[in-house]
């Protein structure tokens, strides 16, 4: 019965993994390069939902679109500030000149908003409103708290929206084309900057969501929020194989159910040693990722 | 000169020897979020040398050297074929997994009436070779700068060199290099060994300094701020690293110019240096363009 | 047996050492400026409050360990022996090693972690983890 305790515990924080791991590869899939300023981007967007619920009676909800929208404007300037700047007009290559200096660039933002964050808020840790303030539901021998279903069914609804905006709208076909060939794609009229910075939002929109339900999931806020979203999301969009979406969710979940379950069986410590364990291992035997395994629905350029 | 100043001299110093780890790599073309792990090997390594095997410095510092390059050639094997964030997400799976390695060690024995020794994340304490020798911290000052001269200076006679050249054009194309018959893999490998006991000597003399370390002083910040501070600095010279420790550690924070604000201030800085330097502040074409300047004389 | 020879090998390698390790105790609270905050240090060795030495105090985060430069204060004696008190100003709450600069009749550093927060410091506490 651990075991099945355990998948579900896995499964819950898999769901956050899944998301922040979608909208790293969203912009990793169209831009190229890696966003670390991704997780202080969702870290601002909370700290501020949080400044507001302290000083008035906000619902949920209404904490939630403040935190979308903050961390959508923080997103703005550092796509304005880090990544518009740097677009490479030929190849992919993350290493290039361009590449790394966008990188760094998104890295020194990170910096910026957590100073922004703890100067807004200086403690280690402040309540968050609750999503749900009872008792674990009991399903049988397994206990399942509420929040997590909240949260998994929040999951799966922005999952189900993203890929009805990316399979059926015209901005969806501007953005695969974009994963798929970012040169043909502005050749054949697309308008690559501004797609690049919807793209920018869309994915700050689903992490200020992640973001706001993790800390509504747990009552409280800490700053370690924007590393631990960095890390994580980061990990299972590797894991998934980077570039590619499904892979993105699938990445996150089995992140979520490895983590669980070496903790359960090893420790705390050996859960985050497994993690990088197998990361490294996959990214020194297959770098694709999961997604070098699934046939259909990859993109079908490596994105190294 | 004050403490104070001895104080951020010699951490000026120490940054300097991780920022020029990953300046090395960087040139190659190797992204490395991972230089902290090897640094903190260096730290351990030296530590248990002097605290718990009763070596000298200079001894402990080899062996920390040693340790250094030997790890980060291990990890550089597998990883190899790897490019740009691959290499780098690569890196920092092999760092945290070391760091992590270093909270699960507990090895302590009893030296002078103390427990010495590695404690898990309680950290390891009783690294005091320098104070058990007499060693003022000017003197210890004068040392870190010493060594960091020498290691400049051979890295800068390095770069003139064809080796330099060698290491660059494999940095910028791989693919040709291998086609030129240059065995890229071997040369990043050898970049790699450097790198590692580059990092591994500020390691060793950050312990001692600091008579205490604890794995939490090598995690990924303080990697990806040397990554920083290399790429700001500049990555035509090897004095750019140098340039974007002492900008940050020098004159921002340690003036305390910015005090509360430094991050941001910093942060806003490095960002919009990269938009109009993607290659730091000395890039190839500056230092080309002072190289030209000052020996504009010379027929 | 082994540590024995082990320990008859560090002593003899060993250039003459001190004979015990000072150590000490410190007790924050906060003076009233934001991250202000007035320390009492109690020093002892081989269990004996430690006289006539001068206490320079700086700061450090674990976790970025060389760039906050916390100004280091000079500590004055009080009133017992072995107490000295010292006036610090941090950067942020949160965990911070308090390195102890003694020099005169003893030379060492002693490095002191304290989870620095409102009203003053308290043990350090393990890392929090966010799951």
């Amino acid at each position: 019965m651990d075991f099945a305790q355990n998948t579900l515990d896995g499964l819950t924080s898999g769901a956050a993994y899944a998301l922040l791991a979608v909208g790293f590869t969203l912009i990793f899939g169209t831009l190229r390069r890696a966003n670390l300023a991704y997780g202080a981007c969702i870290l601002f967007g909370v700290y501020i939902a949080t400044w507001v619920a302290q000083r008035s009676d906000a619902g949920l909800a209404t904490l939630a679109l403040v935190a979308v929208a903050a961390c959508v404007l923080a997103g703005a300037y550092v796509e304005r500030l880090c990544f518009a700047p740097h677009r490479e007009r030929r190849g992919n290559q993350v290493a290039s000149g361009a590449g790394i200096a966008a990188m760094v660039a998104s890295f020194a933002l990170w910096m910026q908003f957590e100073e922004a964050a703890t100067l807004l808020l200086p403690r280690h840790m402040y309540a968050f409103p609750a999503l749900y303030e009872g008792a674990p539901l009991a399903l049988g021998p397994l206990s399942l708290r509420v929040e997590a279903i909240v949260l998994f069914a929040a999951t799966a609804c922005l999952l189900a929206v993203l890929w009805l905006v990316l399979q059926r709208s015209r901005f969806g076909v501007a953005v695969r084309a974009l994963i798929d060939d970012p040169l043909a794609a502005g050749l054949c009229g697309i308008p690559v900057a501004r797609v690049f910075a919807l793209v920018f939002a869309l994915a700050s929109a689903i992490g200020g969501i992640a973001g706001f339900l993790v800390v509504a999931a747990h009552g409280q806020v800490t700053p370690h929020l924007g590393m631990w979203a960095t890390l994580k999301g980061m990990l299972a969009m590797m894991i998934g194989g980077l570039g590619s979406l499904p892979g993105a969710v699938l990445g996150g979940f089995l992140l979520g159910l490895l983590e669980s379950h070496s903790q359960w069986y090893l420790g705390p410590q050996s859960r985050d040693l497994i993690a990088y364990l197998l990361l490294f291992t996959l990214l020194a035997l297959r770098p694709g990722g999961l997604a070098s395994w699934m046939t259909r629905w990859t993109s079908t350029r490596s994105a190294s | 000169m004050d403490e104070y100043t001895i104080g951020v001299l010699t951490n000026i110093g120490l940054f300097s020897f991780i920022a020029l780890s990953a300046y090395l790599l960087l040139l190659a073309g190797e992204l490395s979020f991972g230089q902290q792990a090897f640094f903190g090997i260096g730290a351990y390594v030296g530590g248990i040398g002097t605290a718990l095997l009763g070596w000298p410095l200079p001894l402990a510092a080899l062996a920390a050297m040693a340790a250094g390059a030997a790890a980060q050639t291990l990890v550089g094997l597998p990883t190899l074929r790897l490019r740009g964030l691959y290499f780098a997400m690569a890196t920092l799976a092999a760092a945290e997994m070391i760091r992590i390695v270093l909270e699960l060690i507990h090895f302590q024995r009893v030296v002078d009436g103390a427990l010495v020794g590695p404690d898990g994340t309680q950290g390891f304490r009783g690294i005091r070779w320098i104070f058990e020798h007499g060693i003022e911290p000017a003197a210890f000052l004068a040392l870190v700068w010493s060594l960091l001269a020498c290691v400049v200076l051979l890295l800068a006679w390095i770069e003139r060199s064809r080796l330099g050249a060698v290491v660059r054009m494999v940095g910028e194309d791989p693919e040709l290099a291998a086609v030129l018959g240059i065995d890229v893999g071997r040369l990043k490998l050898g970049v790699a060994a450097v790198a590692g006991a580059l990092a591994a000597l500020g390691g060793v003399l950050f312990a001692h300094v600091n008579t205490y370390v604890e794995p939490r002083n090598f995690d990924i910040m303080l990697g990806v701020h040397s990554l920083a501070y290399a790429l700001i600095g500049g990555l035509g010279t090897v004095f750019g690293p140098l340039l974007g420790v002492a900008l940050d550690i020098g004159a921002l924070e340690s003036t305390r110019l910015f005090h509360g604000y430094r991050m941001i201030v910093f942060g806003g800085v490095v960002a919009l240096i990269l938009v109009w330097r993607p290659r730091g502040l000395l890039d190839e074409r500056a230092v080309d363009w002072l190289g030209r300047r000052l020996w504009r004389r010379t027929p | 047996m082994k540590r024995f020879i082990a320990f008859a090998l560090f002593a003899g390698l060993a250039l003459p050492a001190q004979a015990a390790h000072p150590e000490a105790k410190v007790d924050c609270k906060a003076a009233g400026d934001k991250y202000v905050y007035d320390c009492m240090i109690r020093l002892s060795q081989d269990g004996k409050p430690l006289t006539g030495v001068e206490v320079t105090v700086g700061a450090d985060m674990p976790t970025m360990p060389m760039a906050h430069s916390v100004k280091p204060a000079k500590a004055k004696p009080g009133k017992d022996p072995g107490m000295y008190h010292v006036r610090i100003e941090l950067e942020m709450h949160g965990e911070w090693a308090l390195k102890l600069q003694l020099s005169g009749a003893v030379r060492d550093l002693i490095v002191v972690k304290q989870q620095f927060g409102d009203e003053g410091s308290g043990h350090a506490g393990q890392k929090m983890q966010m799951k």
